[in-house]
């Protein structure tokens, strides 16, 4: 793994968002300074903390909301998020929570130790004092200026304004005016030569002035500057007022200005209190509020994307789990999740190879299976599988063939369930099954022969059971070859064999028997007495015909036995057997029954060889049945192993065939009648088998004897 | 991220603002109103003189007392009212006073903070008073009004909020008490 630079979980832009909140809040934090440049600001820098903070509930809420429904979707991923942003809440908010409260506390206790009873009291003695002191400064001025003002009794107005200018020296005012009664100034002086307008009373002081003929006051004649005025009634022939203004000490005015702007200060501050407690509690509040949610929300964006890869994982396996092993995730951070991501990713990776390796063994092993499934069904032999309960598990189509059961009815079933069901083939399949049973794990083999619809079948059947590589039995394969026609091949050969040995054994003697015969008659017949000549005739007539009987037995025999040479012609089936028919057309009781369209009853052979099968047959028949008998002749197109053949069925009404001789009818030199030689069938059987084609009684039929041949149909 | 949420909140934020805004207009028992305005022309110029009233409410007078400066802007606008397109505005002047409580002389200071002017006063009606009469401010000279021009002249009294001291300006956003500037006075200017 190339270890790659680690990637903070917030990006840019959110720690940008973050400085301009704590920025925000600092301005706010400095502007509660009283002398900050910022306290002009404050309330905006509040209406702004405030929006941020609605801003950032908004953001939290909006979260919530997308996470509560991804809940309810049951999405991948959302329980885990859910999880970690309450725990994220619940721990940052109790310890925030905690320190909140005990900020409170303090603030509240901090604020409140400002203010007590003493510092009130203090605070309202020193003022009592300043004034106090100023008081007592004002009254003795009052009573400076009442004695100054005695002189000033009888002096007319000139006068007036001499002495005043002596008086303001004398008491060092800065100041004095002379009113008349109307207010008007009748003489100034001030220590200010440029102050040509005095200070005049208002009328407020004028009011007093008439009701108390005196008034001393503090005067703040310019802002920073303090003055004591006083006003007295002068007794002159005409009342007049003296006014003088006394400067008060710097020091003392700077005492008094100083107390009172503590006073002031500290009395504004405890109005203020309750205030403050509130404007500072409201900034705490939204400092943390602000932070609170801050955290919140970048907890909300951190978590996702830690989540992140654990949702694609959750994606993931559920996509492994529904079979898309191709299914690759996005490795986001070389973490330990990342970790899991890659491992995900090579293990879904192998998966899919292990399931590609499989489907392609799956594809290999059903391609051989199909294959050999293939070869099965195209073999002759028959090939039943079975299992260890002895119930067949396939069969091909050779089975079929040679039983002429559909290969699904044998699946699944035993042979003893199909016995029933197939009553004509009961004996062979109990037969295997006995040499399945009794065979144990040997490997048998048997001929089984039976009596099937086609005539006598002969099976060699051989049995080999199956093991499992435990050693355990499985079941058995039993294939079975139909070797009737081998066997009749056999038997065939060997009566040829038969027939050659007796025509070279047999007839060389018979002719220089019969030619020693005619001789002894020729030589010994002029010679012999008339009687004994008679006699000679006889036996030597004898011998002759006999050996002349002997002789075209023997070449019966030899004919049956030789292969027949044929000329293959297009045969016309239905006009052939009407051709026969025609030479027995004075024997009444033959009717025939032919298929309607002659041109599907074709068949291609030996137009000589079949016409002698037919004669075969009708004469049996003919002479098996009563003068009053009926021979009933059948030609029809059938369809078997799905190849077509002209089926000839041939039915008489005579005693039939006895069931022991069924068997063996066909064979040489087997017969019922007193006369013949027991090869007319046997022909006929070589015949039909020469064509390709199957002759064999039909044992379905209870009244007299029947005989079905069929011979493969010509199409052209 | 779904914004409709944080646009919802703000939503109710300024609904509520705006909801507070027409408050003041409730606050009659200690409103402050312009009783009368009128331009008079002195010379070349309009001078205004206007009487104003001011009530104060309990919070403000005992706020007062305990020495925090309140401080009012008599605000004049004079503007030109136009048909098809918007107001020209003319002159726009303010007066600004403060009035504080001085323990020590247990006087009400008045000071004009556009002049420099201060008054020293026992009472606060007295004090008052004088913030109520207000003379001889000059606002325009008479050639700068066209005849056949429609103008208009106007007087507002705003309290300054943002000269409180800080702790008290958050309530004084929210506390109707603080509610102490006037409407506008306007009247149509005849030249």
């Amino acid at each position: 793994m190339v270890p790659e630079k680690l990637k903070p979980p917030i990006n840019f832009t959110v720690l940008i968002l973050f400085g301009l909140i704590l920025l925000s809040l600092q301005l706010m934090s400095s502007a509660t300074q009283e002398s900050s440049q910022l306290s002009e600001m404050y309330s905006w820098l509040l209406l702004v903390n405030a929006l941020g903070s609605v801003v950032l509930l908004g953001l939290v809420v909006a979260n919530i909301y997308s996470l509560t429904r991804q809940l309810k979707k049951r999405e991948a991923g959302s329980r885990l998020t859910t999880r970690m942003v309450s725990l994220f809440v619940v721990l940052s908010l109790v310890p925030a929570a905690i320190v909140f409260y005990f900020s409170m506390q303090f603030l509240h206790q901090g604020i409140d130790s400002w203010f007590n009873v003493e510092m009130d009291r203090a605070m309202e003695d020193a003022l009592e004092l300043s004034q106090a002191s100023l008081d007592q400064r004002m009254r003795w001025h009052l009573k400076q200026t009442q004695q100054l003002s005695e002189r000033l009794a009888d002096s007319s107005a000139t006068l007036a304004t001499l002495e005043l200018e002596q008086l303001r020296e004398v008491a060092e005012a800065s100041e004095m005016t002379l009113f008349s009664r109307q207010g008007r100034i009748v003489a100034s002086s001030s220590i200010n030569p440029s102050d040509i307008l005095p200070s005049l009373p208002d009328e407020h002081i004028w009011l007093q002035l008439r009701r108390n003929s005196e008034y001393v006051a503090l005067a703040p004649i310019r802002e920073d500057e303090l003055m004591i005025r006083a006003i007295v009634t002068v007794n002159a022939r005409e009342p007049q007022y003296l006014q003088a203004l006394y400067p008060v000490p710097v020091r003392i005015a700077d005492l008094a200005d100083s107390v009172e702007f503590a006073f002031v200060r500290y009395q504004e501050m405890n109005f203020l209190r309750d205030s403050l407690k509130l404007s500072f509690s409201l900034a705490l509040s939204l400092v943390l509020l602000m932070s609170l949610l801050a955290a919140i929300w970048v907890a909300f964006i951190s978590i996702r994307n830690i989540i992140a890869p654990v949702k694609e994982l959750v994606k993931g396996t559920q996509a492994v789990a529904s079979g898309h092993y191709d299914q690759q995730l996005p490795v986001i951070a070389q973490d330990d999740l990342g970790f899991l991501v890659e491992s995900f990713n090579e293990m879904t990776q192998r998966i899919a190879r292990a399931r590609d390796e499989t489907k392609r063994a799956g594809v290999e092993v059903e391609n051989q299976r199909a294959y050999l499934e293939t070869i099965l069904a195209n073999l002759t032999a028959g090939v039943i599988s079975f299992d260890a309960d002895y119930k067949i598990r396939t069969a091909n189509q050779a089975a079929y063939r040679i039983f002429h059961i559909h290969v699904s009815h044998f699946v699944g079933q035993t042979l003893l369930n199909l016995a029933q069901d197939y009553a004509e083939l009961a004996e062979p399949l109990k037969s295997i099954q006995r040499l399945l049973v009794q065979s144990d794990d040997e490997i048998w083999q048997q001929r089984i022969a039976f009596l099937g619809p086609n005539g006598r079948q002969e099976l060699l059947c051989r049995g080999t059971p199956l093991f499992s590589q435990e050693g355990g039995r499985v079941g058995a394969v039993v294939v079975f070859d139909d070797v009737t026609d081998l066997i009749q091949a056999q038997k065939n050969a060997a009566w040829g064999e038969v027939a050659r040995r007796l025509a070279h054994e047999i007839k060389n003697p018979l002719t220089p028997i019969k030619l020693s015969a005619e001789r002894l008659q020729h030589k010994l017949a002029t010679k012999l007495e008339t009687s004994d000549a008679d006699m000679l005739k006889r036996s030597t007539m004898t011998i002759v015909q006999q050996v002349e009987a002997m002789k075209e037995m023997v070449d019966d025999f030899s004919e049956y036995a030789k292969p027949s040479k044929k000329q293959t012609v297009t045969i016309d089936m239905s006009a052939l057997v009407q051709e026969v028919l025609a030479l027995y057309a004075l024997k009444s009781g033959v009717t025939f029954k032919a298929d309607d369209e002659a041109s599907l009853l074709m068949v291609k052979g030996d137009p000589v060889s079949i016409r002698q099968v037919l004669h075969n047959l009708i004469k049996n028949a003919l002479e098996a049945i009563d003068p009053k008998g009926h021979i009933e002749i059948g030609l029809h197109r059938v369809q078997k192993n799905n190849a077509d053949f002209i089926e000839i069925a041939l039915y008489d009404d005579g005693p039939g065939i006895k069931e022991d001789q069924i068997e063996k009818i066909f064979e040489p030199y087997v017969t019922t009648k007193a006369k013949g030689t027991g090869l007319g069938l046997a022909i006929v059987k070589k015949i039909i088998e020469e064509h390709g084609g199957a002759i064999w009684v039909d044992t379905t039929r209870k009244i007299g004897a029947g005989f079905i041949i069929q011979l493969p149909a010509y199409n052209y | 991220m779904p914004s409709s949420a944080s646009n919802k909140g703000c939503l109710i934020y300024f609904l509520a603002l705006i909801w507070l805004l027409p408050m003041s207009a409730f606050a009659d028992a200690f409103a402050v109103a312009v009783k009368r305005a009128e331009m008079n022309i002195q010379g070349d110029r309009y001078v205004l003189s206007a009487d104003i009233d001011y009530q104060l409410s309990p919070r403000a007078k005992e706020a007062l007392q305990n020495g925090v400066s309140l401080f009012w802007v008599v605000q004049i606008k004079v503007w030109q009212q136009r048909d098809y397109v918007w107001d020209k505005k003319l002159v726009y002047k303010e007066v600004r006073y403060r009035i504080q409580y001085h323990a020590l002389l247990n006087m009400y200071r008045v000071r004009n903070e556009s002049s420099g002017e201060v008054d020293n006063f026992s009472t606060l009606p007295a004090a008052l008073d004088l913030m109520s009469r207000v003379r001889d401010i000059q606002v325009i000279d008479r050639v700068d009004l066209l005849a056949g021009e429609r103008y208009l002249a106007g007087v507002k009294v705003s309290f300054d909020r943002d000269a409180l001291p800080l702790p008290l300006r958050p309530a004084a956003y929210v506390n109707l008490q603080w509610y102490l500037s006037s409407d506008w006075y306007v009247w149509s200017l005849k030249n």
